[in-house]
Formats: structure tokens, sequence, C-alpha cells
């Protein structure tokens, strides 16, 4: 009791900051805390019979025993995985380009290049895709009409064009946070590796590459996450075997009607992620705070 | 977390929903098929009751998925297919009975009303009456795939990704009929019924290389068909013929081991905020004349008596060409589904998905 | 041409264009081994621009740079035989102080037994041994210049280029890092080449000093000679404490010339070279404050020019201290250095003197025609 009291005379608590940090607080818990316990609750009911539900943890362990399910996740991760990597390979030298080399104008308009495709929504991104790659869309008709073909090519609905339309989704997350970071280093350490007998490789490794690390991090954890909880993309480019966890989620709760089994999806989802975050995290040795300050 | 988000957007959506709403009380807020309250019929409704009518357009899953979200509200009327009012109901508890004093039952063909009160009653409280029906069945494009005459035609290696279905209960229950097997009959045994859909489930993943795409929406079947992308299709009737106005060659076929029936019926939620003007809505569209526009919008017939002559004649025709008289005595009419089969079909569709 | 061997660094008639700016304008010179040579000259003056081309980060329009006798033409920077300490130091603050001196060792492909010997050898020589754990961050100013310097050093290049590293500094390092920066050099025997536009610098550390304007070198020279004889208008206003006046000829005598300032007052000079100056020429005229000679009694000697002058201000500065004073006929304002001797020590603002200097002191230049 005693060591309460202390405790509480030494921290009053500061009515002003309190207030302050009130809408915070409530947008926190009523649109993120409060929808996951309720979720985490839903998840923790199996249905026993009409109307009837008890607590236990069989969704959880549906997961775990019907392969379908845990395979999906491995794959979506999977495929996560390289999207992110695939998309820090292509936007790097992009992002490079337009915080190094170009200068004025010129960088400004190249950085708005890269942000237009962002003005229209996911979906008609994505229906652009398909008008373009479709059996009888714009590159299957050009190539039959310049002799390349013969036939009609199908280009949807494989595992490459779903990695495409990710990827390209994913990109601006990526080149955002590099394009700014990059921009933050001063020439003369670039100069001052070459200065001191650095070829370009060892000035991107040793000096760039330290410097944008954060932005890296923080980069693959956005688009990871959004890669990973992507559902429309998967879904119209990858077609009857998209095989996206989202999908799994989605088809439980709405033609499923199983709430149960959608938020046990859910929970593992996110803890799941979160878990390979965390991981990459340790691995690249740097701190969430410090990532996404 | 996506799905966290959703879920929490369709709660308060559908709280916003429900305060606009109760501001009119002379609005009903519909929710059906497409194609099943033309724009011609609602204001003609308004004319004569002045009530505005509210249309969303869903399909029978997402009907039940947002029923169960707010326990029965947010619509004033409901149109799900008769087979699937009395587990859902027996599952979430959403709809309320039907007060049969408040219909026209002169308006119906009296075997189907017959048939939809006995089919979706719950507890001897009947929840369903019945409004458009019609039937599953092949699409096929005749110039290219004329041997395609039943179910399993579709997975014959001649159309190697050319043909196209859904991936839902219909098409699991189309094989097993197509297959020999009986599923109807093994409705009310779960272990039996298990069985017959673990061999449709190996008869549709040895079949996926046949599959172009798992279509969900009917626009996207018929633009595959149109395309020529696919050759044939397990669909509605109603787009088979709507396909046939732009390429006389794709058409309707009955199976030959039959056509599945549905019926899309009415249904009320259990927190219907209208439920006088639910009434006057059925009353009004089961009119013969009105069915008859409905028809012609949706592409099927209605349970409306008499109605049948107002349709135009090449949709009849149409119907004619597809149906002979043993084709009629040969659909399966769907039976009510018991609670939990759909367990069991959810994690074979699952499985198909998944598989390579 | 002398011989090669004597010279680190030489360039020969080096131009830089950027479009239709010429930054490098036709500039040539030769360093010898060992020495310290600066580049003064105000900022525009194209003096990084050159520092740039000799550290290979930019390339000449025309022109050569030599250094040990082998040309740099197409050259890149990091196989030069040169390194750079650049103005903000350029540390790489993800390694440590250790890193960052074995950074070029590394890439010379050095075994790392050998590369930590030497990176503590060095950090020895700059008086910071044991320093080689710890992060640029923990770092004083001086520190940080002595371990940028280092991290060159350590790969004994034939050049070091300095690129105003003393600018971010205080004054009192500043001053401190002058001798530091003078005493490395002349220890590690390297050829310095530093830029600056801080005259105090270039002079006391240099051997050698190029004052640089419009792109082009003004006069190369020992800093007594460039303080004492410059060669143009430019240098002696740029270099040093001078009172410049505009005036023009009224006599030329054998040893000297008569001029009358804008302001009507007339002088004795310092006679130019220069067979076309008659009378009426305008020219700039510069005399040191230092070179005042400042007196309460009136002495009488016709051939220094003798001024009455009232005090207006007192500049105290210690040994650096000013009097401005008024000329009292025409009201010239002059500078005058105020020895801090016990003479002067009671003088107050008002205070009427008489001021003398002899003409030779007067430097005395055609007027050029303004650049614009």
């Amino acid at each position: 009791m005693k060591t309460i009291g202390t405790a509480n005379a030494r921290t009053p608590i500061k009515l002003g900051l309190l207030l302050l940090l009130c809408p915070i607080l409530l947008w926190l818990f009523l649109l993120v805390i409060l929808p996951q316990l309720t979720m985490l609750n839903i998840s923790l009911q199996e249905r026993v019979a009409p109307r009837i539900y008890e607590y236990g943890f069989s969704n959880f362990i549906a997961f775990f025993t019907e392969p379908l399910y845990w395979n999906t996740f491995l794959r979506t991760a999977i495929m996560s995985i390289i999207a992110t990597i695939l998309t820090l390979i292509i936007a790097f030298p992009i992002s490079y380009y337009i915080a190094k080399m170009l200068r004025g104008r010129a960088k400004g308009l190249l950085f708005v290049l890269c942000l237009i495709p962002f003005w229209v929504s996911e979906l008609v991104r994505t229906y652009g895709w398909m008008i373009l790659l479709r059996e009888s869309g714009v590159i299957s008709t050009f190539l039959q009409y310049i002799g390349l073909v013969d036939g009609p090519i199908e280009f949807l609905y494989t595992d490459a064009t779903i990695m495409l339309g990710l990827v390209y989704s994913s990109m601006l997350f990526m080149v955002v946070p590099l394009t700014s970071t990059l921009d933050s280093l001063d020439d003369s350490y670039i100069e001052a590796g070459y200065d001191l007998g650095g070829n370009g490789f060892s000035v991107f490794w040793h000096i760039v590459v330290p410097h944008a690390k954060p932005a890296i991090v923080s980069g693959c954890i956005v688009v990871f996450m959004l890669t990973l909880g992507n559902y429309l993309t998967p879904i119209l480019l990858g077609g009857k075997s998209s095989l996206w966890f989202t999908e799994q989620i989605f088809t439980q709760f709405i033609t499923r009607f199983n709430w149960q089994q959608g938020s046990a999806f859910g929970v593992l989802l996110l803890s799941i992620s979160s878990l390979i975050v965390w991981l990459g995290l340790k691995l690249s040795r740097q701190s969430f705070s410090k990532v996404m300050s | 977390m996506n799905i966290s988000r959703c879920r929490s957007l369709i709660a308060v959506g559908f709280t916003l929903c429900i305060t606009a709403q109760s501001v009119n009380a002379e609005t009903l807020r519909l929710l059906t098929w497409g194609g099943y309250a033309p724009k011609i019929v609602v204001d003609m409704f308004k004319a004569e009751t002045g009530i505005d009518v509210e249309v969303t357009k869903s399909n029978n899953e997402d009907m039940i998925a947002k029923l169960s979200a707010t326990r029965g509200g947010g619509f004033d009327l409901v149109q799900p297919s008769q087979d699937r009012i009395a587990s859902a109901h027996a599952e979430f508890n959403i709809y309320k009975p039907i007060d049969m004093s408040q219909i026209d039952n002169k308006l119906f063909v009296a075997s189907m009303l017959d048939a939809t009160l006995k089919s979706s009653m719950y507890e001897g409280k009947s929840y369903g009456v019945p409004h458009i029906w019609g039937t599953s069945g092949l699409i096929v494009n005749s110039e290219q795939a004329a041997n395609v005459k039943d179910y399993t035609d579709l997975c014959n290696d001649t159309y190697r990704g050319k043909v196209t279905y859904r991936l839902k209960r219909p098409t699991l229950i189309a094989f097993a009929f197509s297959m020999g097997l009986d599923p109807f009959a093994a409705y009310d045994d779960p272990a039996e019924y298990e069985k017959i859909m673990l061999q449709v489930q190996d008869k549709l993943i040895s079949c996926k290389a046949n599959v172009k795409a798992y279509w969900s929406g009917g626009d996207a079947m018929k633009n595959l068909m149109r395309s020529n992308e696919t050759v044939a299709a397990m669909a509605w009737d109603a787009g088979g013929w709507q396909l046939n106005d732009d390429n006389k060659a794709i058409s309707f076929v009955a199976p030959t081991s039959g056509a599945l029936g549905w019926i899309d019926a009415f249904a009320i939620p259990r927190k219907s905020k209208n439920e006088s003007a639910a009434y006057k809505w059925i009353n009004f569209v089961m009119q013969p004349k009105v069915a008859a526009m409905i028809t012609d919008s949706a592409g099927n017939f209605t349970a409306s008596k008499g109605a049948d002559d107002f349709v135009n004649a090449s949709l009849r025709a149409k119907y004619k060409a597809s149906f002979d008289t043993a084709a009629i005595d040969n659909i399966k009419w769907y039976p009510p589904v018991p609670a939990g089969l759909e367990m069991i079909e959810g994690k074979v569709l699952d499985r198909i998905k998944a598989a390579k | 041409m002398l011989n090669h061997m004597e010279f680190d660094l030489q360039c020969t008639d080096i131009v830089r264009k950027f479009d239709d700016f010429t930054a490098v304008d036709h500039v040539s010179f030769a360093i010898k081994k060992g020495s310290f040579f600066s580049i003064l000259g105000p900022s525009g003056c194209g003096k990084t621009t050159l520092l740039r081309m000799l550290a290979g980060f930019d390339n000449p329009t025309s022109g050569e740079i030599i250094i040990k006798g082998k040309s740099m033409n197409g050259v890149a920077p990091n196989k030069r035989p040169v390194n750079m300490v650049f103005q903000h130091l350029a540390l790489f603050p993800n390694m440590n102080v250790s890193e960052n001196i074995a950074y070029g060792l590394h890439r010379q492909g050095i075994n790392k037994v050998e590369i930590k010997h030497r990176v503590e050898q060095v950090l020895a020589r700059v008086n910071l041994a044991g320093s080689g754990n710890k992060q640029i961050t923990q770092l004083s100013g001086g520190q940080k210049q002595r371990i940028a310097i280092a991290r060159c050093l350590v790969l004994n290049p034939d050049v070091l280029l300095l690129d105003e590293p003393l600018g971010a500094l205080d004054l009192k390092l500043r001053e401190h890092m002058k001798v530091e920066l003078k005493q490395l050099q002349q220890e590690f025997e390297t050829t310095f080449v530093y830029i600056t536009h801080d005259q105090s610098e270039a002079l006391v550390m240099s051997d050698q000093v190029a004052v640089m304007n419009h792109g082009q070198f003004q006069q190369v020279g020992d800093p007594q000679q460039l303080y004492y004889q410059p060669d143009n208008a430019f240098v002696a206003g740029f270099v040093g404490d001078s009172n410049k006046w505009s005036a023009s000829v009224i006599d030329i005598l054998p040893d000297s010339l008569k001029v009358k300032t804008t302001t009507g007052l007339i002088l004795s000079v310092s006679k130019v070279d220069n067979k076309s100056l008659i009378i009426g020429s305008e020219v700039d005229i510069f005399i040191r404050p230092e070179a005042v000679h400042i007196s309460q009694q009136v002495t009488a000697n016709l051939q220094d020019n003798h001024l009455n002058i009232k005090i207006n201000n007192i500049l105290f500065d210690g040994a650096n201290s000013q009097l401005l004073v008024e000329e009292q006929n025409s009201g010239e304002e002059i500078k005058v250095k105020l020895p801090q001797t016990a003479e002067f020590m009671h003088l107050q603002k008002g205070d009427k003197l008489q001021i003398s200097f002899p003409f030779q002191q007067v430097k005395t230049f055609p007027k050029e025609l303004e650049v614009s």
C-alpha cells in the first residue's frame, strides 16, 4: 500500500495532458483496440448447434490442422516477402535517381509522375492491368498484330501477374520514404566515399545503404503489411488460383457466415504478420520507433 | 486488420443507415438481386403509394451476411432464395414470419406459393413467399462447344482453359447430379452428404485446368462468353438468353441431368421498420402486368399468376427453345438447406480453390 | 619548364566553363613538394570549382592537371593520389572513429592487422590515441577536424585538399586549429592545398598563397609578398586591412606622384611603373592603418604627408585597436592603428592630432575598369 501511495504522489495526473490525449486515445480505443478485442472474443466462440456458441479454441486449431489454411497463409506470406524485396530492388534506383541525380523541376516532376497512378483507386488500376493483360486484351492483341505470336496469349491468372500487380501497387510506399531519406544524404558523404578510394559498390554498400536503412526497413514494413492485407489485386489478377489469405478471411465472413472462423483468421493474420515484422527488425538490427520516426 | 476495419465500418454504416432512415418513415429499404426492382416499377410504386424504394443489389450469401451482422436490421424487405431462408433463420434469427393476411394470395401461382411457404417453415411458421424463379444450367457456344450437354462435359479435355463456372454450392450440387449422385436425398444425412461432396471435390479439382476463371458476377461471366475467352459456362438461364441477343450461337441449354430450379422469395427481416410498405410492394409487383415488366428486366419468370401472357414473345420463344416438357419435368428444385450443411460445402469449396 | 619531380601538383591553363559562365579562367600554377599552398578568394571566385577539379569531382573544360608527373585527365576521384577534407568534414555517421579512418585502407585491400596498426598510429599522431571506439557524435569540433584529416593522411596521399574546414568552428578554436594544421602539415610532410576566404588563415599557415578573383589568379606569392608588395588593387584591398581611396594624378615628380582624392585631399604617393600614367589619370591608392604615424606634436618633414585630424571614434580591440579619424580640411575618414602605449592611453573622441606617413607606404594602382 505504501509503495502505491508514493508512486501516485510522484506522478500526479495532469488533467490538461489527459484532455489533449483524449481524441487520439478515443480513436485508438474505438477504431483499433475495441474491434480487435471484439474480434478476439468472436474468434474464441465455437458453434455447437444453431444459435448456441461456447468458448473454445477450435477455430484456431482448425487453422493449424487444415493444411489448406496454413498453406494459404504461408503462400501469402512468402509472396508478400518476395513482392517486398522486388519492390525494394526496383524502387531503390528510382529513388536514388530522383533524390541524387535530378535537380529542380525535373526532380519534382518525376516524383509527381510516381504519384499519379495513386490518384485513381486501386480497383481502377487493377482493372487497367486486366485490360492490358487479358487474353483478348491490349498486349495479346498487339503481339498477334505484329506477328510475334500466332494465337491469343493469356497473361492473367498467374502468380507472376499477381506479383506484378502487388509490386506496382506498393511502389509508392517504398519510393516516398526512400527518396526523402536519400535526399537528406549530403553529397559530400558520397564524394568522400569515392575520394577515399571507394568504388560504386563500396560507396553504395558502406555509405548509401547504412544511411537509407531506416527508410528501407520502414518501407519494407509498410509494403509487406499492405501486400499481406491486400485483397483486390490478388483476387482480380490471380483469378482461379489466387489463394490469398485475406480472401480466405473474406470468404469466412461473407460467403460462409462463419464469423468465428473469420475472426480467428484475422487475429492470426495480425499476430503472425507482427511476428514476421518483429523478426525482420531483429535481423536488420533496427528499432521500430527509430524506423517509424 | 482489413477485415476488422471492414467489420467496424459495416457496423457504423448500418447504424448511420438506421438513424437516417427512421427520419423518413415512408421509405422501403429493399435488399434484392440486380434486375428485380427496375426503375420503372419503382417509379410506378412511388406514384401509386407515395413510398420511396431504396434498392440495394446483392446475392444470397451477401444478404445473409448483411442481416446476420445486424441481427436482422437495416432493411425492410429482402429476397433470398427460398431454400436458404429457414436454415439462415435457424442459425442467425434474422427474419419474422410472413403475415398471410396481408398478402393477396390470388396473385400467386398456387403450387409455387405452397411450396415456398412449406420450404421456408421454421418451428411451424412460414418465413417466405415466392417471387421469381429460374434455373441454373449450361450456357454453350454451339459453334465451338456443341458437345457440352451436361455439367461433367465441362471437364472434357477439349475445353482446356475454355470454361467458366462459379465456385459456389450450386456448382457442387449440379456436378453431383451429373455424376449420377443425389445430393438432395442426402440432405438429412450429413455423413452421406459429405461423402458425395468429397467425390465432387475430386472431380472439380481434376477439372481445374479447364477453368478459365471462377466467375462471381453475371457481367464477368457474360464478358468471358462474349469475348470467346470461354466457350461454355455453368450459369443462370437468363444470362444465356441475354447473350443470345448478341450472338445467336450462344444460348442456354438445360443439362441432361436436369437444370437446378430455384425460387427467389420475399422475406421480412426481424427488425424491419416498415412492414406495411413491404407487403404493399409484394402485392404490387405480383400484379401480372408489373410482374411481366420485372421478367423483361431480370430475364426470368415470376410466380405471378397470368403474368406470362404479358411477357414479350422473344423471351418466351427462348424459354421454349431451352426447355421442352421433359426438361421442365427434369428440373431439380432446391429443397430447403438443413443448417450445418454449408459448413461441409465451405471446406470443399476452399480445397478446390486451393488446389493447383 | 622545371623538373617535374620537384612539384607534387602542377596545373597548366585550367579553364572550367558552365554554359556561358567561366568559373575558372586560364589558371596555371605549380606547388612544391611538401608545401602548404592556399587559394584565397571571396566566395564565388572559382576556388571551390578549382579544388573539385583537383579532387576529380569535376573536369576542366581545357587544360591539364599533373600530380607527381602524371596527368590526371580522365582519372576518377578514387584513383587519384589526392584526398580531400570536406567543408563539413563528411565523417560517416554510421561508423565510429576507427571505422572512418579504416574505410580508405579497406578499399586498398590491406589486411586487417595492418589496418588496425595504421589506424592506431595515425590516431596517436593526431593526439587522439584511444578514441577509436568513439562515435562521431561524441567528438568535439576540433576532434572531428583532426579525425577528418587523419582519415585522409592515413592513406599517404601526395596532395591533401582542404575545403575551408575551419569555417564552422568558433573563433578561439579556429585560431588554435590554424596552428595545429600547420604543425600537422609539417609533421606529415604532405603537400596541402587549402582554400579559404579568410585571409588570416591563409597568411598564418601558408608557404605560398594564391589570391583568386573572377576565376583568375591575381597574384601568387608568400604571405609577406602579398602583404607588402601587392601586384594589383584587388590584392592590396583583399589582403590585410587598408584605407582605400580613389584619386586623380595632379603632378608627376621624379620619385613620387601627387594625387587628389575625390574629397579633395592632396597626398604624395609612390610612383607606379606605368608609362601611360599622365596628369589627370585615375588611380586607386592604399595605405595600411599601421603605416600611419600619429603624434601630438607638430613635426616638420616636407617629404611626408602631414594631416591634421580629429578623432571620430576609438575602436578598441586589444592589440588591433584602431582610431577612426577625420581629416580637418577634406573630411576624409582614415583608419589608423592605435599603438597600446602609455603615450596614447588617454586619447578621447574629439581630440585633435597630427598624422603622417611616408609616400613610399602609399601603394598606387591605375584605376581598373570595373568588372561587372
